[in-house]
């Protein structure tokens, strides 16, 4: 602020200089950002790609046997609700996991579950009786009403489980870094170390990008996958 | 067609039975109304017919065959029963063309024998085909939805229709067209159907015989005019309601009632007061407050076949309902 309202030498230099410090930082670091980006990208795809399988199966299972379906939302709760710096630091103590990747993919995958698991039920559920009763009577067999109703008429809920999910993965996988990740969260982790905003900022934002970005890709699929019928807004004629 | 046999049906934990030691025959391509007030167990029977529930005693059969037989899959046996109910479900993520399509699609009909299908069902319910096929479930109006919902059950060509007040999530007009129309196919197709309602009017105009439950129980059954003209009890009284009369007179043609005779009566010819024989009385009556006569003629196309008086008309009444007078 000061340099700007001396307004002498060169306020955009020293603008730069204050806020945007992280620009040249990144181009001065380019290798490793690279390669902590792709760290980054690789753990949360790892962590996304088995998260979509486990917890959509239990979603869908406990939306079938009703009385698993709070035992689930329990442990999900409070496996949330653990701070991750704590899951990760338990996980390294576990003889045959230690320090790196898996660890950190499998406590990300725990983290996942809550969002992912609430929302395949509750988009299953969502689903209205008389759609079902229809489908019975029609003569669908079970598994022909899961695949070619409850399902496709659950999608948009299940993504947007599926895209909270992806944003807060790549959050936590930061704090992985504790743990011997090479990811952006060292850059984060090292400029609170050294005191130095335009590393922290530099980590942050490229977190961010990935995050956005991954959304934004969802997002495109989901569009893709979600039959217009279901997009209420369309005009009524 | 379709017999019931003793059929009991205890919900657990409930007290009383739903269903309760019911028996009855429905006629093949007849359509038979279940009646009654809520919870009478009516849509219970229904569900059972197509094994949606399953009952707890007695036995159902369909064209002698024994719904609940080990080799009969319930899932095979609904494809071969059209099914519509009030609140329609149609699947919202599909197109109207692809639920029309649904049971010929779980037959495994092929392709190129499904899309002809679908048009000329769609066009059977007075829809326009290309119009409405792309289009989505909650771009149609209730009425449209309904019409779809007949269409669909009909498009295998099931012999057997359960039918669940098809037309109750509309307004009345439409409703009254809805049925109009269902009667005029009815018609041509002859399918075999159970129609269930709460509504008597509705019973009376749809049934060719009239089931009337009552806490599970079958209170009387029949056809409209044996119902109306010998209610069993106060229950079916009640449910009819207190114009059984004019209701009798909606049913009655006109050729029933007629006294024949030759020669025109003058008051007849002079205030050209003619119904047809198959108009029912009601018309009668009608036309002779129209006309300010106290005696209408009848015609059998352009035969005169005779007369119908108020007098008639009065004694009728009287003798349907004289012992309550």
């Amino acid at each position: 602020m000061i340099g700007l309202l001396s307004g002498n030498s060169g306020w955009l230099a020293n603008f730069y200089d204050q806020y945007l410090g992280f620009i040249a930082f990144i181009i001065r670091r380019w290798d490793q950002v690279v390669e902590y980006t792709l760290n980054h990208f690789s753990l949360v795809l790892t962590v996304m790609f088995f998260s979509l399988i486990l917890w959509i199966s239990v979603g869908l299972l406990i939306s079938r046997y009703e009385k698993l379906a709070n035992t689930a939302f329990g442990l999900g709760n409070i496996l949330f609700v653990i701070p991750s710096i704590s899951v990760f630091g338990i996980f390294i103590t576990i003889p045959m996991l230690g320090l790196g990747r898996t660890s950190a993919a499998l406590a990300l995958i725990l983290y996942a579950m809550m969002p992912m698991v609430r929302n395949v039920y509750r988009g299953i559920k969502s689903v209205e009786w008389p759609i079902i009763e229809a489908g019975r009577g029609m003569g669908m067999s079970a598994r022909q009403i899961l695949f070619q109703i409850q399902i496709p008429m659950a999608w948009p809920i299940i993504f947007a489980g599926i895209r909270v999910t992806v944003v807060m993965i790549t959050g936590i996988a930061t704090v992985a870094t504790y743990i011997g990740e090479r990811n952006l969260g060292r850059f984060i982790h090292h400029g609170i170390a050294r005191e130095s905003a335009d590393m922290i900022i530099a980590g942050a934002i490229l977190v961010s990008v990935i995050a956005i970005l991954l959304d934004y890709l969802l997002g495109k699929i989901e569009s893709r996958i979600t039959s217009p019928g279901l997009l209420r807004e369309q005009d009524h004629n | 067609m379709i017999r019931l046999d003793k059929v009991d049906k205890v919900f657990p934990g409930a007290s009383a039975p739903a269903v309760d030691q019911v028996s009855f025959q429905v006629d093949e391509g007849n359509i038979c109304v279940f009646v009654g007030p809520s919870g009478c167990g009516k849509t219970t029977i229904l569900r059972m017919i197509n094994r949606l529930v399953e009952p707890t005693g007695g036995d159902i059969y369909i064209k002698g065959q024994k719904v609940s037989d080990r080799g009969v899959n319930p899932d095979h046996l609904r494809r071969k029963i059209g099914y519509v109910i009030q609140q329609i479900g149609l699947m919202p993520h599909r197109t109207i063309e692809q639920n029309v399509a649904l049971v010929p699609r779980l037959l495994k009909w092929p392709e190129n024998k499904i899309m002809p299908r679908v048009k000329h069902l769609l066009e059977m319910v007075g829809l326009e085909p290309d119009e409405v096929s792309k289009k989505y479930p909650h771009q149609l109006s209730g009425g449209m939805m309904q019409r779809v919902g007949v269409a669909r059950a009909l498009a295998a060509d099931p012999p057997i229709m359960l039918m669940d007040e098809p037309f109750g999530a509309v307004d009345p007009i439409v409703r009254g067209r809805l049925q109009d129309e269902f009667l005029r196919l009815q018609k041509e197709m002859k399918k075999t159907i159970c129609f269930v309602t709460h509504d008597i009017n509705e019973a009376i105009k749809m049934g060719d015989h009239i089931v009337i439950m009552n806490k599970g129980k079958l209170v009387q059954h029949g056809t409209p005019m044996e119902i109306l003209s010998n209610p069993i009890d106060d229950f079916v009284k009640n449910l009819i309601g207190t114009d059984r009369e004019t209701k009798l007179l909606e049913l009655t043609k006109s050729e029933e009632m007629v006294t024949q005779t030759e020669e025109i009566p003058t008051e007849v010819s002079e205030k050209d007061c003619f119904i047809m024989a198959v108009d029912p009385v009601q018309r009668a009556l009608e036309a002779m407050m129209k006309k300010d006569a106290d005696i209408v003629g009848v015609k059998d196309g352009d035969k005169f076949i005779g007369t119908i008086s108020w007098e008639d008309i009065k004694k009728h009444i009287n003798r349907i309902s004289g012992d309550e007078a």
